[in-house]
């Protein structure tokens, strides 16, 4: 069974990033947030749903997250950062609980920020070593901003 | 100036121990080119021509005289004793090797400085007016909302990955815009409402570049407490609707113009909604800390023109040139700002070699308690100087090579690095402005044109600011050589005005005489008392380019 990132450990990968809109689902599966949208009063019980960069989180609006296990979110590219806006906002905006997974192109270098915009679980790509990925699972010590664990800023902290 | 303390200290410390990770892992190959690509552009490590360019933030400008010897230390140790203070406040070390680079990160920790998101598609270093706290018509010194921004952006985990880099500049005075706010993505004029607020105009979608733009209005006025829920509101637009599929449509400015400027405030106004008045409303408090890093100096009560410096004025032409030209009006009695140029005939435009830091490190600790500013148009000023020793001060300043007395003339061109250095450029910029010096050689003509900026730049990047010369020069590829596209009537200030392009570019050589060309058509139009820009203005573009493209029988 594939494996990846959950709160600081490395872990059994429990459910499918469905990635192909076609596909049947089920309850281990993590579909397509617009094809869960347009489904939804058909498709059952699902592990949770994906956000696409370009989603937006608007499309969410009035939707029960605390329903979905967990929510992804698509890195089409490493250098594409709308998911970093996307999870902070399912955490401040929608305050969703549940555990918000990155998805696609990310890389291990990213941790620091993706962390601290409220990610809490990572699938990486195939060929990244999770061991050494682990080294690099902390933000600096120390922040500027406030963030999805502190919202307060520095100025707040001194 | 700002000082850090313990956690300042402690997050560039932990950035350098992550960047020498980082940089190992690539020489393992551990990391590949296209993974540590943007990790090394947030510290502002380029690859290019010849060596990797390293460039060190000097946040909004500010440099102690410790700082800069250790800067003229570090370039002569690890690269070949020069450095280039370019446009936007930063310096840039041209040979140092990639391997040696968490090194000299380390060094500059020890004095407080940084690569920090210095270059790559985040958050830039914050510029300002160089003259910050010193003149007297500003609403209030800039320099603490300027570190405030550079808090808040440092390591923003929400705004690493943007469409592509983000420039902000502060303005905090009426009577001129020396910090080229209107193209920045984020302009910022600091004024007072009615009720004596302290707050600021915010300027969005100005920029250089492929598709230059004068920026607009979107909002006359935030009150200061909200600036960074504000900033935070635009960047979270931008972050999640700027194009990404085009790196030459990716710019702020592109988004604030396929939308229009009512539709773009509706969504910062609708995402600011839910953060304002949330934790990053800054509290007086903290305006108090910062502002308590800026205080004046152990100023001495004098008086204005002492008696030496008048008569200095009257028996030395050269003196009085330099001081009228150089230095500029303070706002506490008997003192006076004064710029070292870095545009001396022989060398490149804002460079500065290892000697000539120290020197002025020196300057700065006998003159102007120890502190400079780097400047937009790439020179070096000492913020400070008592008035009856000016011309003490002058006197060491031309012996280093700092006395040019052409501050704001035809040739203290701004100038990019151009092709000699960086990868990008499509033409070499140097022997243009060095061809510009060799010919404007004649103090007095040059005083008799005035006021002109001229700008290089050696490709469309625009680094050298050709958009926003009165005269711009933009180096082009032409079947694989390189030509010079001039363009006219362009202005940085808050007459902001993007230059119209002349016609046909030129072959190297003709540069320095289509300058003359066009000198004359001003010379022979303006009506007295009249700058370039505005002779331009008001005869149009068709005589200039007459003259320019005439044949000469």
């Amino acid at each position: 069974m594939p494996k990846l990132i959950k709160d600081g450990a490395i872990i059994d990968n429990q459910y499918e990033w469905l990635q192909d809109i076609d596909s049947t689902t089920n309850e281990k599966s993590i579909v397509a947030a617009q094809k869960w949208l347009s489904e939804k009063d058909t498709i059952g019980k699902v592990a949770g749903i994906w956000l696409d960069a370009g989603d937006g989180t608007d499309i969410l609006e009035g939707i029960d997250l605390n329903q979905f296990n967990v929510i992804g979110i698509n890195f089409p590219a490493f250098a594409d950062g709308r998911g970093f806006s996307y999870a902070r906002l399912l955490r401040e905006r929608f305050d969703y609980q549940g555990e918000v997974r990155a998805l696609g192109g990310f890389i291990p270098d990213q941790l620091g920020y993706l962390l601290r915009v409220g990610f809490n679980s990572f699938q990486f790509a195939e060929d990244v070593d999770l061991e050494k990925a682990l080294l690099l699972h902390k933000p600096f010590s120390v922040a500027y901003q406030g963030d999805v664990a502190d919202p307060r800023p520095i100025f707040l902290r001194r | 100036m700002y000082q850090y303390d313990a956690i300042d200290q402690q997050l560039v410390e932990e950035r350098v121990a992550q960047f020498r990770d980082q940089t190992r892992r690539y020489l393992n190959k551990e990391l590949s080119e296209q993974e540590f690509l943007p990790l090394r552009l947030q510290n502002g490590l380029y690859v290019q021509r010849y060596a990797p360019m390293l460039r060190i933030a000097i946040p909004y400008g500010m440099l102690s005289s410790v700082q800069l010897r250790k800067l003229a230390d570090i370039s002569r140790r690890y690269d070949r004793a020069y450095g280039h203070f370019s446009t936007r406040q930063n310096l840039q070390l041209n040979w140092p090797k990639l391997e040696d680079v968490p090194d000299i990160l380390a060094e500059l920790t020890e004095v407080e400085m940084h690569a920090v998101q210095t270059s790559g598609n985040c958050i830039r270093n914050t510029t300002t007016d160089q003259y910050a706290g010193v003149i007297s018509d500003e609403v209030v010194d800039p320099r603490p909302y300027c570190e405030l921004i550079r808090q808040w952006s440092t390591f923003h985990p929400e705004f690493a990955f943007l469409p592509r880099k983000f420039k902000i500049a502060v303005n905090a005075t009426e009577s001129a815009d020396r910090a080229a706010t209107q193209v920045h993505d984020i302009g910022l004029h600091i004024k007072k409402n009615d009720a004596g607020e302290i707050g600021f105009k915010v300027i969005v979608g100005g920029g250089l570049g492929r598709t230059p733009m004068v920026g607009v209005t979107i909002s006359e006025f935030v009150p200061r407490e909200d600036l960074l829920t504000y900033l935070d509101a635009i960047i979270r637009v931008y972050n999640q609707q700027g194009r990404r599929d085009n790196k030459y449509k990716a710019r702020i400015k592109i988004l604030v113009k396929a939308l229009g400027i009512e539709e773009f405030r509706r969504r910062v106004d609708a995402e600011w909604a839910h953060l304002r008045g949330k934790e990053s409303t800054v509290p007086m408090s903290e305006f108090e800390r910062l502002a308590s890093f800026f205080t004046a100096p152990a100023y001495q009560t004098l008086s204005d023109q002492p008696t030496e410096l008048s008569s200095k004025l009257a028996e030395s032409a050269g003196f009085a040139r330099w001081y009228e030209r150089n230095t500029f009006e303070h706002k506490q009695a008997g003192y006076r700002i004064v710029t070292l140029t870095l545009k001396k005939a022989g060398q490149a435009p804002g460079d500065a070699t290892a000697d000539q830091m120290e020197k002025a490190a020196d300057l700065a600790d006998r003159f102007s308690f120890g502190e400079l500013r780097v400047s937009h148009e790439q020179n070096l000023v000492l913020a400070d100087v008592r008035q009856d020793q000016l011309i003490e001060l002058w006197d060491a300043a031309k012996e280093a090579g700092f006395a040019t007395p052409t501050l704001g003339l035809l040739t203290d061109m701004i100038c990019c690095p151009g092709g000699d250095f960086c990868a990008l450029a499509n033409a070499k910029s140097i022997p243009i402005a060095a061809q510009i010096q060799d010919t404007f050689n004649d103090l007095d003509y040059l005083y008799d044109l005035g006021n002109i900026d001229l700008n290089i730049s050696g490709c469309m990047n625009a680094c050298g600011h050709h958009h926003v010369g009165n005269i711009g020069i933009l180096g082009v590829d032409k079947k694989g050589e390189e030509f010079y596209q001039v363009s006219i009537g362009g202005a940085s200030g808050h007459d902001a005005s993007i230059g119209k392009i002349l016609g046909p570019s030129f072959a190297q050589e003709e540069i320095s005489s289509v300058i003359q060309k066009l000198m004359q058509v001003y010379v022979d139009n303006r009506s007295e008392e009249e700058r370039f820009i505005d002779t331009f203005r008001r005869i149009g573009i068709a005589a200039f380019k007459e003259a320019a493209y005439a044949k000469t029988n």
